[in-house]
């Protein structure tokens, strides 16, 4: 159950920044070609190619047919979807980082305080923005307010805000219920880089540096 | 006095280690509940309007973008072509690696990710070659961190994110606009090129004093094959400014442009990325990007209640008062951020002290590009210095050295840096020569 939840998170995040990119691609590659297509049609038409005119100015209305005004709405509401989705997500895989100069410095059993008082401030944050974000979802589906180009009903795109903290609430307290009974927390590696024959001791490096909070997993660096 | 009490919440929060993020929208959530009337539920919708700016989006194209090309296979074409370009003068495999870090972090967009791509093919090769571990780590260190500066960089884009929708007023009383994103592109040009170009420098003069090794001379065929294989990567800085400088894509669509561009490149023409691996790519692009995101939306929240207490004015208005000259002032920022980079990661600092620095730069008179620029070369040296220099740890990674001796390495290249700060502060042309060159 926990599993697919995982899956749906990933799969749904990644799709939302790929069909993002491509609307904005295709609305870009779109307004170009309707450049192209009226100037050719001038073209023939002065030097007096009428069958060619005429087809670019058929091809010209073709285009223009389809309607991309929408492209820079639809980007902007994946991607707010992509954030919030993505933030809960970003828990999960330790990639919020604080600062850990002054935490990291101090013996463990107050470290293991202040890191769960962190992870516990952080669902706290979020779960008030998801009671908050639904009372204004709820408010707002009363009205009949709709998006500008989309006509989409407001109060299903601002369902993000409800969803994606709740979810994110969800996962700080799952990160903390797992370093409650491990002592370990998920660690996101910077520097990670494909392609590299050789191995590099890198995510250790900075795993045990004060960009990232030291967990409760290795007691030997505390001597 | 709210000003304190803010500062105060913030700075308290932060240091428990608890994500900025949430540092930043909990001081939001406390103050005002308890010390304001402002309705709690507009927060809620701050929160969604945040980031609905078309602006906002270049971030997360770029990030793709930088992500399908931040692979060891781009690395090795840029040393090559980086190599056969320079490696026979003094310096040699050094002064590659300055370079190829230069070209390699422009397109990767990442600071750790391109200390890591290009130091551990060439410190081996450099260490092989009878360079001092040393030598070579202080390059990468400090050379990594270019990326940043030139274009596209995803801190630019904070900045013009962070000071947005202003409406300050200059010395004179008029309004200032704020800086585009467009403009800070061409502004960073320049600079960038000449902090590599003094990076490596350093290093020329380094290597002649203490005659490391040089390479053979590349012949003429040689050159053009290696810049044959490095120029589809390269094209990607093409791409993006000259589509901005042109008028033809706004920046953010410049950056979707140069995200299928990237994956073209990447997938097509390099093939060293499998169509099963973009899946993989694109969740770790979503991730970061949206971890940033959030940054974004809970410093927006931020600055509006530090608006809503008239902070930034008030500030102003108190060091107008005291009489600081813009210099001092200048000297005062870069201070204050050179403190800040020990803490924080140049996202999250722009987005904190943007919003309160900018309205007082633009009161003594500084223009608003040569702030931004001035900001994202600090940060540079942020990166290359502990406790949290990323780039410092992720060198310490790859060459196995201790960060003090690290550390101790890196000074030759950090003190070049810092005086290139000095110059970058004080020289208001090196940013704006282009930018007005080109009219904008």
């Amino acid at each position: 159950m926990l599993r697919l939840l995982d899956r749906l998170e990933e799969v749904l995040i990644a799709t939302l920044i790929a069909a993002a990119t491509l609307i904005i691609f295709a609305s870009v590659a779109h307004r170009y070609t309707l450049g192209l297509l009226a100037d050719s049609v001038a073209w023939f038409r002065t030097h007096e190619m009428a069958g060619l005119s005429a087809a670019a100015k058929s091809a010209y209305f073709g285009v223009r047919w389809i309607n991309l005004v929408w492209a820079q709405e639809l980007t902007i509401i994946l991607f707010v979807w992509m954030a919030k989705f993505g933030a809960a997500y970003g828990v999960r895989t330790g990639i919020h980082v604080g600062i850990d100069v002054l935490i990291n410095r101090m013996d463990p059993p107050k470290r293991r305080f202040f890191i769960l008082l962190g992870l516990g401030a952080g669902a706290l944050f979020t779960g008030i923005i998801a009671t908050l974000g639904s009372s204004f979802v709820y408010h707002m589906a009363q009205g009949s307010a709709i998006s500008p180009d989309l006509g989409l009903p407001m109060w299903l795109v601002y369902m993000a805000i409800p969803l994606g903290s709740s979810l994110m609430c969800f996962r700080f307290l799952q990160v903390a219920y797992g370093f409650w009974h491990t002592g370990e927390l998920p660690h996101h590696d910077h520097g990670h880089v494909d392609g590299l024959d050789t191995e590099n001791g890198v995510e250790d490096a900075i795993l045990h540096s004060d960009l990232s909070p030291r967990d409760m997993t290795d007691q030997a660096k505390d001597k | 006095m709210s000003a304190l009490i803010i500062f105060g919440l913030l700075i308290v929060l932060m240091l428990t280690g608890m994500p900025i993020s949430i540092s930043l929208g909990l001081t939001v959530l406390t103050f005002l509940f308890t010390m304001t009337e402002v309705p709690i539920d507009t927060v809620a919708l701050k929160l969604f309007t945040g980031i609905e700016k078309f602006e906002i989006m270049a971030i997360p194209f770029f990030i793709l973008a930088g992500n399908f090309l931040t692979h060891g296979g781009v690395a090795k074409r840029m040393i090559n072509f980086a190599t056969s370009m320079v490696g026979h003068w003094h310096g040699g495999l050094g002064l590659a690696g300055v370079i190829a870090c230069a070209l390699f972090a422009a397109v990767s967009g990442s600071s750790p990710a391109t200390v890591v791509a290009i130091g551990s093919v060439i410190l081996p090769a450099m260490v092989a070659q009878g360079f001092p571990k040393q030598f070579g780590a202080g390059v990468i260190t400090t050379s990594g961190a270019l990326g940043i500066l030139i274009p596209p960089s995803i801190v630019m884009v904070m900045y013009a994110v962070a000071t947005s929708g202003m409406q300050v007023q200059g010395p004179d009383g008029n309004i200032v606009d704020s800086a585009s994103v467009g403009e800070l592109f061409m502004a960073g040009v320049v600079p960038g090129l000449m902090l590599a170009g003094f990076l490596a420098f350093t290093t020329w003069y380094r290597a002649r004093k203490f005659g490391y090794p040089r390479l053979a001379k590349a012949n003429l065929l040689g050159r053009w094959k290696a810049f044959r294989e490095a120029m589809w990567g390269l094209l990607l800085i093409v791409v993006v400014i000259g589509g901005i400088y042109s008028g033809i894509f706004t920046p953010t669509e410049a950056a979707a442009m140069s995200a299928v561009y990237a994956f073209i490149v990447a997938v097509f023409v390099y093939k060293d990325l499998r169509l099963s691996d973009v899946p993989r790519i694109l969740l770790q692009s979503a991730n970061m990007s949206a971890m940033l995101l959030y940054i974004i939306t809970n410093a927006v929240l931020f600055s509006f209640l530090l608006a809503h207490e008239n902070i930034p004015q008030a500030l102003g208005q108190w060091m107008v008062d005291a009489g600081l000259n813009w210099w001092v002032f200048l000297i005062i920022v870069n201070l204050l951020l050179l403190a800040a980079g020990n803490f924080m990661e140049p996202s999250s600092i722009v987005l904190i002290m943007a919003p309160i620095l900018f309205p007082v730069a633009v009161r003594l008179g500084i223009d608003p590009v040569h702030f931004g620029i001035m900001i994202v070369v600090n940060m540079e040296v942020g990166m290359c210095h502990p406790p949290v220099g990323l780039n410092l740890y992720v060198a310490s990674g790859i060459t196995k050295m201790g960060i003090t001796e690290l550390t101790v390495a890196v000074w030759p290249w950090l003190l070049t840096m810092l005086m290139f700060l000095l110059l970058v502060t004080y020289v208001p042309w090196i940013s704006l020569a282009l930018p007005h060159a080109l009219g904008m």
